[in-house]
């Protein structure tokens, strides 16, 4: 082995993909600088909206699954309550930045200054619940995130004169649809600018867990015992890959505020939470691209379910439901059958199949 | 309405959670694992009781026998398709597929059952009791006449009847003392020649024998619909880990807290802020965790 190799390792491997990345992400903030900036106008089919739509919702969620990846896939803290850091950064951001809001605080401070604010608690709420919960086993983690998760939902929906109530704040600016051509392509730069944004995540992301610090945190996950007899503050660690997630839930909650243009609670409930987790467990957790495909799986299944709506007798309560049972049903046999995911190494999980 | 009325509301609470957390500890202490879906096994008695007294038409407390036998084979049923083949994988993946299934039974009985709230239709006698004077401190009655009606009653009376029922089985049969066994410990247990699947078997139809009772209590005295389960899993799960996760006893008093909780937040805190009181539940949760992570009686859940 070069000193070179033993110097970078898998860095040096994973350090390609990073790249490619980065630059694909910078492409695409390109181009949807252009389509902001320029009379540039773009026109979409009525039709091809719906496509959109969950588009933008899935590089929204993308951002959540990476780092519910780097907190579980990685470092192995079963996190149920990652909602609560989307939730608590739209909120901060909505808050921050809107203006004549029907109900709730809206302060009217320019967003580019909210959204920094918006990460800051998110990630300042991930080092709370991580100081007071993360020394706690893997199942009981859960629980308390779960439960934090749950409090800031009941909050959110009864502090009217703080958050809104159900009706949430209204009124949060909408920069890229102001500055556009029109909505049309406003959407499209939403979606392209958004994509970007994740995809230089991914590449971030994959550069940090390729390097020897990611190699701390996988060691934490396979044996914490033995990762702290060789001297790493282990506790310190998990810390870090805690916040790291909550911050990048937060951001990805004030992309959304500012997307949407409002927040209510309705928005972040424990489906959101959900959906991420069976994403990650489909693809494949610790494998970046791979968590990012099965949530596309998993909410291509959303897509699926609108257009058979249009053929079907059925009632789109009852179709709801079924795309339900069908998400679980594929969480209980993915557990079963394939616990390292689609895409997973089972070796490095540690798991049987 | 004073103090006295809303601690006979936290009781009645407190019982049917504790009816119901009693289940959920014993799975968690010896299947080891926190089960998500167990909500639903409320909702499900509830439902097969309530189509028992529709269709069959039985009285209301064959009905609910009809519900217990139905809950208990339904619950011995889906661990064996669900949770036994995956027993030996830990707590993290058991959790996750109690929450796939949880949303495939919720869902399940949404489509068959519809959105609706069913309720048991009896016919409740009041009985008041209104001579205890009122005891003012500033805006709030200490103490106050309260009522009490038949149907909250018998709630509370079949919780008792449970927690004796249930202390007997564990001290007293062969059944109940192995389940004790296995859940100090398991690997013993196997070497004393338990068969420990069997034992795994019978905790699963107790719970889901209890799970059901309390799911018709939930229609006796309020009502059911598909979401109800789910509404209350959390509030159980509460109370089990505020009482020690595993311990039956403790189990109970963590219900009684978080019913006494509930009921005198919702009373007293002023109005508009009512609906944070179950947010108030999960709060001593957290605290529980953090200051006394093993509960009111059980065993250490913190790993360093």
């Amino acid at each position: 082995m070069s000193v070179r190799e033993r110097l970078f390792g898998d860095g040096e491997r994973s350090g390609g993909s990073a790249e490619r990345a980065f630059l694909v992400g910078g492409v695409c903030l390109l181009v949807a600088a252009l389509l902001v900036f320029t009379p540039l106008a773009v026109t979409v089919p009525g039709s091809s909206f719906v496509f959109i739509e969950v588009g933008t919702l899935f590089v929204i969620y993308g951002l959540l699954v990476l780092g519910l990846d780097l907190q579980y896939g990685y470092t192995g803290l079963v996190n149920f309550g990652h909602v609560v850091f989307f939730a608590v950064g739209a909120y901060t951001v909505a808050m921050l930045s809107a203006e004549g809001s029907f109900a709730g605080v809206a302060l009217g401070l320019p967003w580019l200054l909210a959204l920094p604010v918006g990460v800051v608690a998110a990630a300042v709420l991930g080092a709370i619940v991580g100081t007071t919960s993360l020394r706690l086993r893997d199942d009981f983690l859960a629980i308390v995130t779960l439960a934090t998760a749950e409090i800031f939902h009941t909050l959110f929906v009864n502090f009217r004169g703080v958050f809104g109530g159900n009706v949430g704040i209204l009124g949060v600016p909408q920069p890229i649809a102001d500055l556009a051509a029109d909505s049309d392509t406003a959407q499209i730069a939403t979606l392209v600018l958004f994509g970007g944004v994740t995809i230089i995540a991914l590449g971030f992301m994959t550069r940090l867990t390729g390097s020897p610090y990611g190699r701390v945190l996988r060691a934490i996950r396979a044996d914490e015992l033995v990762t702290r007899s060789v001297g790493k503050s282990t506790f310190s660690y998990k810390m870090q890959a805690f916040v790291y997630g909550a911050a990048l839930a937060g951001f990805a909650g004030g992309l959304f505020a500012l997307y949407n243009g409002a927040v209510a609670p309705g928005f972040f409930t424990i489906q959101v939470t959900v959906t991420i987790w069976i994403g990650m467990l489909l693809g494949g957790a610790s494998n970046h691209r791979a968590v990012l495909g099965g949530l596309a799986i998993i909410m291509g299944l959303r897509l699926l379910s609108r257009f058979a709506l249009e053929v079907t007798p059925v009632s789109a309560d009852a179709f709801a439901s079924i795309r339900l049972i069908a998400v679980g049903l594929i969480l209980v046999l993915v557990i079963r059958y394939r616990p390292a995911g689609i895409w997973g190494d089972e070796r490095e999980l540690g798991v049987d199949s | 309405m004073g103090l006295a009325q809303n601690v006979i509301f936290g009781l009645v609470t407190g019982s049917y959670i504790a009816i119901a957390a009693i289940g959920f500890t014993l799975i968690y202490g010896i299947v080891n694992m926190i089960n998500f879906a167990y909500g639903e096994y409320l909702t499900m008695g509830a439902f097969i009781g309530i189509l028992t007294v529709g269709v069959l038409p039985l009285p209301l407390p064959l009905a609910a026998v009809v519900a217990m036998v139905g809950g208990g084979l339904i619950s011995l049923l889906l661990a064996r398709l669900f949770f036994t083949p995956i027993n030996q994988t830990g707590p993290v993946p058991m959790l996750l597929t109690s929450i796939g299934l949880g949303l495939v039974l919720r869902n399940g009985i949404r489509l068959t059952a519809g959105q609706s709230a069913r309720y048991f239709d009896t016919e409740a006698i009041t009985f008041r009791f209104d001579g205890l004077p009122p005891l003012s401190v500033g805006s709030v009655d200490l103490l106050g006449g309260f009522f009490v009606t038949s149907e909250q009653l018998i709630v509370m009376g079949c919780a008792v009847g449970v927690f004796l029922l249930v202390h007997t089985l564990l001290t007293r049969t062969d059944v109940g003392i192995a389940m004790r066994a296995m859940g100090d410990n398991e690997n013993l247990a196997r070497v004393r020649g338990i068969d420990t699947q069997r034992i795994r078997d019978s905790v699963w139809v107790l719970a889901g024998v209890l799970a059901a009772l309390a799911g018709v209590l939930l229609g006796i005295q309020t009502n059911v619909s598909a979401g109800t389960g789910f509404s209350q899993i959390l509030q159980i799960l509460s109370a089990a880990i505020l009482g020690g996760a595993g311990s039956p006893y403790g189990a109970i008093a963590g219900s009684y807290v978080i019913g006494l909780v509930l009921a005198l937040s919702t009373a007293f805190l002023p109005a508009g802020m009512t609906g944070i009181s179950s947010a108030i539940a999960f709060l001593i949760l957290i605290g529980v965790l953090l200051v006394k992570p093993s509960g009111l009686a059980g065993q250490e859940v913190r790993e360093a």
